[in-house]
């Protein structure tokens, strides 16, 4: 067996393989970096690449892809506060504030870090403990995963936002955004109002980058036309302090990166949940440990060590139940499924038995597209800080321009690009009126699960109402949930009144 | 308008809408009943039903606090207005919003690079952007870009 082990992490080593975990890495991080281009697009993509790859250099490409896009998201976060991936979105909350005071390119260093941190965290625990982490995930039923999803709704909704009522708003506008195309069991159209495009569903593309990256980016523009250019201008200070991550400022974030890649490996080995959610529930528990809370949202360190440790942890536990159930924990693990079965693999626990070279090749390459993501980022941190002191009037009509071509590259749709239009008219005014539309798109993400889940259970249960009450993890969620949700309204009510 | 005004306009338009989606909208495109598991109505009017009640209960709080303040402190009765930052602009909103949505339809109708090199300049303007040769610049460059990538690099059709 040790013979076996050794041989793969060897074939990880050659060359060839090398440069296309390197190619993936780069292409990642600039695909990432785009708003309207992530990592699950970029793997589809460049599937049809790895054709005349070797298996070994095919796989370890597109983990490298994924790896990148995942940091990659997080630049035009912190510089432009318009992520280029939603589980980056969190990032931004502490990551443009440091931009605006001149510390842009620091945010961007702890972000690289606790990216190569998370990534390393949950790459170790994926060679370690795959199959006993799996089984845990096998004991999550439907009546689990639904009481989990509304708990995560619930601590989401809070997130970035001065009021959790119009955060649960935004939430269920969200999911009932996400109900519209074709109804899970009747397999009828719902909500399409007549029209053929809709009974597919709604995307993720047009809603993450209209809301996420085009209304930011109207926004901006609103500030720097009508305010005048000082007010968005984004220097960079060339103070080392300003610049560079101490050891002693790192030394301080380790056991919320520690926390952090714990987080985001629970939720990535859980299938369906997705970085989005790892990142925000990282952060927020983050914030609750922290002593000073309120200076989250401001530029703090930690926050953006939580979110990008989390949302990086998702990519190597999300293979978890893919190589040990051969169930994709995510998007693009489940994109991964066609490039292993176009090299005549199909993952799952026989894979350990049948090819376990590969296998272990498969977690050399993972331990290298992290060292590599540490140096591409590393190098290219003084590039992107110098693309984005371009002047407004060249760098925003880019993006503009470039979302509306990225909208239309998800699914060659004119009709995505419209869908794109109107999110980003509907997040410029949840924007202004402070409904935070990170918690619709955490809405909008869950919602198929969270259906399908509770149609599994009622279905299963044969209409029985006290199914729930025969799953105590369930139970004790749903008490959880219902706690979270009153003790904050009361609050909400209880602020209001005594200001 | 003050911000108290505001946020009661919003909620209030926020529960009409949730109460006509529950109760035209989501019955008229909903499928029937399929005889087994829930109705597909059920999430749609669940989370409309959250979305109106939580609505309501904003606007139960606005009041409540209102009537507070209005009681201790008369002179605080106006709450502040809104910061130019906060408020909407519409008509920025529609300056790039109507050259974007008028761009796919240019496409199909003059071709991927006209269209697009024209957006460009349309928006470059709209941006600020002065200097013409710049202009032409970026847009050549990024339109050029884009096409080759999207034609040559990843053979998708254009729009």
């Amino acid at each position: 067996m040790l013979e076996v082990i050794i041989a793969g992490f060897i074939d990880s080593l050659h060359p060839l393989n090398l440069l296309f975990v390197l190619i993936g890495v780069i292409a990642g991080v600039i695909a990432g970096a785009i708003p309207g281009i992530n990592g699950p697009m970029a793997i589809a993509l460049c599937i049809p690449l790895s054709y005349y790859m070797s298996p070994v250099a095919a796989i370890g490409f597109l983990v490298g892809l994924n790896k990148g896009a995942f940091f990659g998201g997080s630049i035009s976060g912190v510089l432009l506060n318009a992520p280029g991936t939603p589980e980056a979105a969190a990032t931004t909350w502490d990551g443009y504030p440091l931009a605006r005071e001149g510390k842009g390119e620091k945010a961007l260093r702890m972000a690289l870090y606790a990216s190569v941190s998370g990534d390393a965290f949950s790459t170790v625990v994926l060679i370690l403990v795959a199959a006993p982490l799996a089984t845990v995930a096998l004991y999550m039923g439907p009546p689990e995963i639904f009481a989990l999803i509304c708990l995560a709704m619930t601590i989401i909704a809070g997130l970035g936002t001065q009021s959790i009522l119009r955060g649960l708003i935004a939430a269920a506008f969200g999911v009932l955004v996400g109900t519209v195309g074709m109804e899970p069991v009747s397999a009828l159209p719902r909500l399409t109002f007549h029209l053929y495009q809709l009974e597919r569903g709604i995307s993720l593309v047009p809603i993450g980058i209209g809301m996420l990256a085009f209304s930011e980016i109207i926004i901006q523009l609103e500030r720097h036309i009508k305010l005048g250019s000082a007010e968005c201008a984004l220097s960079f200070s060339s103070k080392p302090e300003d610049r560079f991550i101490s050891w002693t400022e790192f030394r301080g974030c380790i056991k919320t990166l520690l926390r952090a890649s714990i987080a985001g490996t629970v939720v990535g080995a859980l299938p369906g949940l997705g970085a989005p959610v790892a990142s925000f529930f990282a952060y927020d528990q983050e914030k609750k440990r922290s002593k000073n809370p309120e200076a989250f949202g401001k530029g703090k360190l930690e926050g953006i060590a939580a979110s990008e440790a989390a949302n990086s942890a998702v990519v190597g536990a999300s293979l978890i139940p893919l190589f040990t159930l051969g169930i994709p924990g995510n998007v693009a693990a489940a994109l991964l499924i066609g490039a292993f079965v176009i090299h005549g693999m199909i993952p799952g626990p026989l894979m350990f038995e049948q090819n376990a070279q590969f296998i272990y090749a498969i977690y050399g390459s993972l331990i290298i597209a992290n060292i590599f993501l540490l140096g591409v980022g590393r190098i290219g941190l003084k590039s992107f800080c110098k693309v984005v002191q371009a002047p407004a009037a060249i760098l925003y009509p880019i993006i503009i321009f470039t979302c509306i071509i990225g909208s239309y590259l998800a699914e060659y749709s004119v009709f995505d690009v419209k869908l794109m239009l109107f999110f980003a008219f509907i997040a410029y005014f949840m924007k202004k009126f402070d409904f935070n539309h990170i918690c619709f798109i955490i809405g909008f993400i869950l919602a198929p699960i969270w259906e399908t889940s509770l149609q599994q259970v009622i279905i299963s249960s044969q209409n029985n109402p006290y199914m729930f009450f025969s799953r105590p993890v369930a139970i004790i969620l749903m008490v959880i949930t219902f706690y979270v949700v009153i003790k904050s309204i009361r609050g909400s009510f209880k602020k209001a009144l005594k200001a | 308008m003050t911000i108290r005004q505001r946020d009661n306009l919003i909620y209030g338009g926020i529960a009409l809408g949730g109460a006509a989606f529950l109760l035209w909208i989501i019955p008229a495109f909903s499928p029937p009943h399929p005889g087994y598991g829930v109705s597909a109505a059920l999430l749609p009017n669940v989370t409309v039903g959250i979305i109106l009640v939580l609505s309501v209960l904003a606007l139960i709080r606005n009041f409540l606090s209102y009537i507070l303040v209005k009681r201790k402190k008369p002179e605080d009765v106006r709450a502040a207005v809104a910061s130019q930052a906060e408020k909407v602009h519409l008509w920025h909103l529609a300056r790039f919003m109507i050259p974007c949505v008028l761009l796919m339809p240019a496409m199909k109708w003059a071709g991927f690079i006209p269209a697009g090199f024209v957006f460009m300049l349309v928006i470059q303007y709209f941006c600020g952007q002065r200097k013409p040769v710049s202009a032409v610049l970026v847009a050549v460059g990024l339109v050029g870009f884009l096409y080759a990538a999207m034609r040559y690099g990843l053979g998708v059709p254009l729009p």
